[in-house]
């Protein structure tokens, strides 16, 4: 009996000490955070009176009025859906066949074409654009909602490792089985793979997203124009122009971060298993 | 049958040809570009350029900005690197047993989700100099007197400070990973080694530490990948002053590039990047296994 209650108490120190780590943690991680969103709330006022650390005296709404009143922030808005919505719709669409066939099937060059994309997951990220930028500007992309959509389809390949650790755990039997009734492989990769992959569908949607809603730099450099911000770019044009006045600029902060906390509180459980598929690749 | 296999070859083929023309185009291409372009001189705009051999290779081991550069690189480096054992220690202790673990794990990954353009700004305004919430956190611990330095503007902390923001955003990302390895070990194989009476020492060094190792591998690797590619947070912070005291590798490269217009040479300093990524992998492997490889004795 005694044993068991000594042992009682060192579990309840283990988890005292645990809880204590844990929420040091999310203080760090809180505190940039809630300073800005207290700054956003402020009267200028108040952002003079009263610690960046405190609530603020007198609640007020001006800011986010302030912010929301800027016709940028809607044409990004815009601009960010077009992108997302079209690059995500190819993404999923050429993401599922090509995991698809490289899974599943064999033929001449399978190695070749699988190193290729392989190449592609190394190559660094933002330096290649001193390469792309020519050939962007080539085909006449430059400036358009098309540059950033073309590069996020054609040069970010995590999907296709979360396609593919998907699908190894799909029986093959299940898509055989459809064949031998007269249906032609494009009828069966949409009929039943296509389905299947729905939860990995889901994971890649949610992750992209939050990926594509963030990326600052590929709309900086391709779309410079003022009827071209994006969500993120509108941002930094707008701090730009609050120089000092850090209570509107916060605002502006919250509401451009709220996009992507929404999404990750909401769909948490996808992006955590996505996020481990597609950094173990082999 | 001969019908069938066509029919299959069709399909691959009409499947394959647009991902794979998308990757050549502006992938593939691309990358090789780079190196042929490295030993040009183009400005981003002529229709030609020359070739003017090793001079872009020369010129960027002469430019004392870049090494500068570089050093600050160095320092996300070896901060993150230092961090990783923490990181471990927290993936353990988040799936170990824990009350509130899944909203800790929640917090956890957030800095990694949070927009990186809106936390460089927001963490602007933690730093500011007037009023900073940073500055009150060290009054309301009673270490006012190290307040009011410019962590944002005195050349000698400010790359400190934008590492800490980086540490910060990305190490959630790493513990994520740990996670996602701890909990990918076997169970029963846990299960069997135990009931075969193996030791928690045993079942931590035979069975989970191989298991997570490749994960490590990766999270070192992205580590390298990671602090030669630091581009966002000091490109919106401080646009990689005061001078190039926080200047890194990559937003000299890219300024060379857009801003400077010297293509050839930031291409140069591009495959400088793919060549140091892959060499510190090489030399940071043989150093740490080496390490393991002698503990295991």
């Amino acid at each position: 009996m005694r044993t068991l209650q000594k042992f009682n108490a060192r579990a309840a120190l283990i988890q005292l000490v645990k809880q204590i780590l844990c929420l040091a943690m999310v203080i760090i991680v809180l505190l940039p955070v809630l300073v800005t969103v207290f700054a956003a709330f402020k009267t200028r006022a108040d952002m003079v009176n009263t610690s960046p650390l405190a609530l603020p005296d007198n609640v007020t709404l001006e800011n986010f009025e302030e912010v929301f009143t800027n016709k940028r922030l809607w044409t990004g808005l815009k601009n960010t859906l077009i992108i997302l919505a079209v690059s995500l719709f190819f993404n999923i669409l050429l993401g599922t066949i090509t995991a698809y066939i490289i899974e599943r099937f064999d033929f001449k060059f399978k190695k070749t074409v699988v190193a290729l994309f392989f190449i592609g997951m190394l190559v660094p990220t933002f330096v290649t654009e001193i390469a792309r930028f020519k050939i962007i500007n080539g085909i006449g992309l430059y400036g358009t909602v098309g540059a950033p959509i073309v590069i996020y389809v054609a040069s970010d390949l995590m999907q296709l490792y979360i396609y593919r650790q998907f699908l190894s755990t799909i029986p093959t039997s299940l898509d055989e089985s459809a064949l031998p009734d007269g249906c032609s492989y494009f009828q069966l990769f949409r009929k039943i793979i296509f389905p299947l992959l729905a939860p990995a569908t889901a994971t890649v949607a949610i992750i992209k997203s939050i990926t594509i809603i963030n990326d600052m730099y590929i709309p900086y450099l391709y779309m410079p124009g003022n009827k071209q911000r994006t969500l993120t770019t509108f941002l930094m044009d707008y701090a730009n122009a609050q120089q000092g006045s850090w209570q509107t600029l916060a605002a502006g902060i919250v509401i451009v971060m709220l996009p992507t906390v929404l999404l990750y509180i909401f769909f948490q459980r996808y992006i955590l298993a996505g996020v481990a598929a597609g950094a173990v690749k082999e | 049958m001969n019908h069938l296999a066509k029919k299959r070859r069709q399909f691959i083929i009409a499947a394959l040809a647009i991902p794979v023309l998308l990757l050549v185009c502006f992938v593939v291409v691309p990358a090789i570009d780079l190196i042929r372009m490295s030993f040009t001189n183009w400005d981003g705009l002529s229709k030609t350029s020359d070739f003017i051999w090793l001079d872009n290779y020369i010129s960027m081991l002469k430019n004392p900005d870049l090494w500068q550069s570089l050093k600050n690189n160095a320092v996300y480096f070896f901060v993150h690197l230092l961090t990783i054992p923490v990181e471990l220690a927290f993936a353990v202790l988040l799936t170990s047993k824990l009350r509130a673990a899944k909203f800790y794990k929640t917090m956890v990954f957030l800095p990694y989700i949070i927009n990186g353009v809106a936390i460089s700004y927001a963490f602007s305004y933690f730093f500011s100099p007037i009023n900073g919430a940073f500055d009150s956190i060290l009054e309301a611990v009673k270490l006012g007197m190290l307040s009011g330095h410019g962590w944002l503007s005195d050349e000698k902390i400010v790359n400190f400070t934008l590492a800490f923001v980086s540490l910060w955003r990305f190490s959630g990302y790493h513990i994520v990973l740990f996670m996602a390895a701890l909990q990918s070990v076997n169970q029963d194989i846990l299960e069997a080694a135990t009931i075969d009476g193996a030791s928690s020492w045993q079942l931590f060094r035979y069975i989970q530490t191989p298991s997570i190792m490749l994960m490590v591998d990766f999270v070192l690797f992205d580590n390298i990948r990671g602090a030669m590619q630091v581009f966002d947070i000091p490109f919106v912070m401080t646009q990689g002053g005061p001078g190039y005291a926080s200047s890194t590798f990559t937003l000299y490269t890219i300024k060379t590039a857009f801003t400077f217009s010297n293509f050839g040479l930031a291409a140069t300093m591009a495959v400088a990047i793919m060549l140091m990524i892959i060499l510190i992998y090489i030399v940071q492997n043989k150093i740490i296994h080496g390490l393991i490889l002698k503990e295991g004795k």
